[in-house]
């Protein structure tokens, strides 16, 4: 924006409009961030009373603690599991709801509102559903398939019922997203391949795939951050990271460390090691997702 | 000639093609809306089961307990105490961070002073700084302020973002430069440049940041969980938490966490049918 545009020159008066913001994230974001990276740094013991120096000590027993390794280890894959899953079944409902031509916006509020949907309620109503014995839908799918739900005592079982219900609470936004940046695309672009007698689904994976990739890399980033950050209250209502550590995710373990162990050193170092992947998440955003917007909603 | 059969013939081949190609796609449609929300209608129908009734695991009925479920956990079991607390705390971030994010805008758009780059990555570096990355010590911090179990703790913190910044900052350089130098020539001051002009005309972005700001407030589950401990103090989300605890002595009252998970429900999604139009093109700029 050129100088000539920027009606009001006053330091003080611009100073004092961003006071109240800069305040704010000085006092609750950067200062204590600032204290995670000291604290990490150290040995607390005695309920935190005591502190003692032990430099990388808390990264070193981390990176060589099994729990730990396993703990990243599932977490990657959860993420991965929820990004795809998300995305996949995302792509197809979005692109049902941008084929049909109504404009009204009924069928789009009717596949978004999991948006709204808070994770703690997600937890809770598939945990009823999906519940071993009283499930309704365990019910029907032990009846239908030789399949047994047992999920209480079964760690990959347990992983998949979590993958389920944060993929179920993160369709609308993915669904926010697809549509629009499919209304985006100009039609001129996808006449031609339309003609030619395209199927629709092969349209889907070979002409509009393609065009909506800005935004599709956007969702990979978005979800990813969602997976590690957001999944808290699912695995704190549903599993408590268990059966054996199965579903004993990142922030559910750092949790865990700092409020039920007191270790806040250790905690803290993990609380490090999660800023280190949500800046590598936020630098590739930079990197490949934004800076564009033709296309891309 | 050749042409005209042609395009008679892909008419008539879409004839022929379109009225099943729209059912499918409108059942397929139908389909998934209905699966996505079969755990929420079945959740409404258990809420006014019985215990009794909810253990015939395949009665799919309305159930006898009518709405007392619900009372029963507005009452009994401090849901009414945990959705006030929900709403307060969710008002309170919303007005506070609309407002201090259109300031801090205000500055960053039609200020010159010096740092202006520096002072715009200082905020938005604080993407980088979600409540995880920091939570040990701002718990401290908290406990060292004297503010746990209060809604300083639950909201000070929430009040300033570098997204609503961002947004607001993109909203005001899409204003028309014409109508900002008639401000100019005219000697408008900034707080009326702000309330007559750029307010007015972001009514949309607005209402867009309100809404995510509200649906992202009252669904936060972890930072109330971490420091609130006394229950009267205590937001809906975590409520959900207690709820699940107390209603396991014997046979769980399924009815009844599901009549508590449903109102804790309710606010976000009101507001999402409500203001559905601002939130979607809200979201969609703050993409690019």
């Amino acid at each position: 924006m050129s100088t000539a545009t920027k009606p009001y020159d006053s330091t003080l008066q611009a100073a004092l409009l961003l006071l109240p913001t800069a305040a704010v994230l000085v006092a609750f974001l950067y200062y204590p961030a600032l204290e995670t990276f000291r604290l990490s740094l150290y040995e607390t013991l005695f309920l935190g009373q005591r502190q003692t120096w032990t430099g990388l000590g808390n990264f070193v027993s981390l990176l060589t603690s099994d729990v730990y390794r396993y703990s990243f280890l599932i977490t990657v894959a959860f993420a991965a599991v929820v990004v795809f899953g998300t995305l996949g079944v995302s792509l197809l409902i979005g692109y049902l709801i941008f084929s049909v031509d109504v404009r009204s916006s009924v069928y789009l509020v009717a596949a978004i509102w999991p948006y709204a949907l808070p994770p703690a309620v997600a937890a809770i109503l598939l945990n009823f559903i999906l519940h071993p014995n009283l499930g309704i839908f365990t019910h029907y799918l032990e009846l239908l398939t030789p399949f047994t739900l047992d999920w209480f005592n079964d760690g990959p079982q347990a992983f998949a019922i979590l993958a389920v219900v944060a993929v179920w609470k993160q369709l609308g936004y993915n669904i926010i997203f697809i549509v629009a940046a499919l209304n985006n695309i100009p039609e001129i672009l996808t006449e031609n391949a339309r003609i030619d007698g395209v199927g629709r689904f092969r349209m889907l994976y070979k002409v509009y795939v393609p065009m909506i990739a800005p935004t599709m890399t956007f969702l990979v980033i978005m979800n990813t951050i969602y997976a590690f950050f957001s999944t808290f209250p699912l695995v704190d209502l549903m599993t408590s990271g268990g059966p054996s550590d199965a579903t004993n995710f990142l922030i559910f373990k750092l949790y865990r460390d700092a409020f039920q162990f007191n270790s806040l050193g250790l905690a803290s170092a993990q609380s490090v090691i999660l800023f280190v992947v949500v800046s590598i998440l936020m630098y590739l955003q930079l990197r490949f997702a934004s800076g564009y917007g033709r296309y891309g909603g | 000639m050749a042409t005209e059969t042609d395009t008679t013939n892909i008419d008539a081949r879409r004839l022929v093609h379109r009225l099943p190609d729209d059912v499918l796609l409108h059942g397929g449609i139908v389909f998934s809306i209905l699966l996505m929300a079969s755990p929420l209608l079945l959740a409404v129908i258990m809420s006014t089961q019985s215990t009794t009734e909810v253990y015939q695991v395949t009665n799919l009925g309305l159930g006898s307990k009518g709405l007392s479920n619900y009372s029963d956990a507005l009452v009994n079991y401090d849901f009414s105490t945990y959705m006030l607390n929900s709403f307060v705390m969710s008002v309170i971030v919303v007005v506070g961070k609309v407002t201090l994010s259109l300031f801090a805008a205000l500055a960053l758009v039609y200020y010159r002073f010096p740092y202006e780059r520096a002072v715009f990555m200082f905020i938005l570096l604080t993407l980088l700084l979600p409540v995880p990355v920091r939570i040990v010590p701002l718990f401290q911090l908290m406990a060292d302020l004297g503010w746990t179990n209060s809604l300083l703790a639950l909201t000070g913190p929430y009040v300033a973002s570098a997204t609503a910044v961002f947004l607001f900052r993109q909203q005001f350089m899409g204003i028309s430069a014409s109508l900002v130098e008639v401000a100019r020539l005219d000697g408008v001051g900034p707080l009326t440049f702000l309330f007559r002009v750029l307010i007015p005309m972001s009514r949309g972005m607005i209402a867009g940041v309100c809404v995510i700001t509200f649906i992202y407030t009252w669904n936060q589950f972890l930072w109330p969980l971490v420091v609130v401990t006394d229950k009267s103090s205590q937001v809906v989300q975590v409520g959900i938490r207690y709820l699940q605890g107390s209603a396991q002595a014997g046979l769980t009252q399924w009815g009844l966490i599901m009549a508590g998970a449903v109102l804790a429900l309710l606010p976000p999604l009101v507001v999402l049918i409500v203001l559905h139009r601002p939130l979607l093109r809200t979201l969609t700029i703050q993409q690019k």
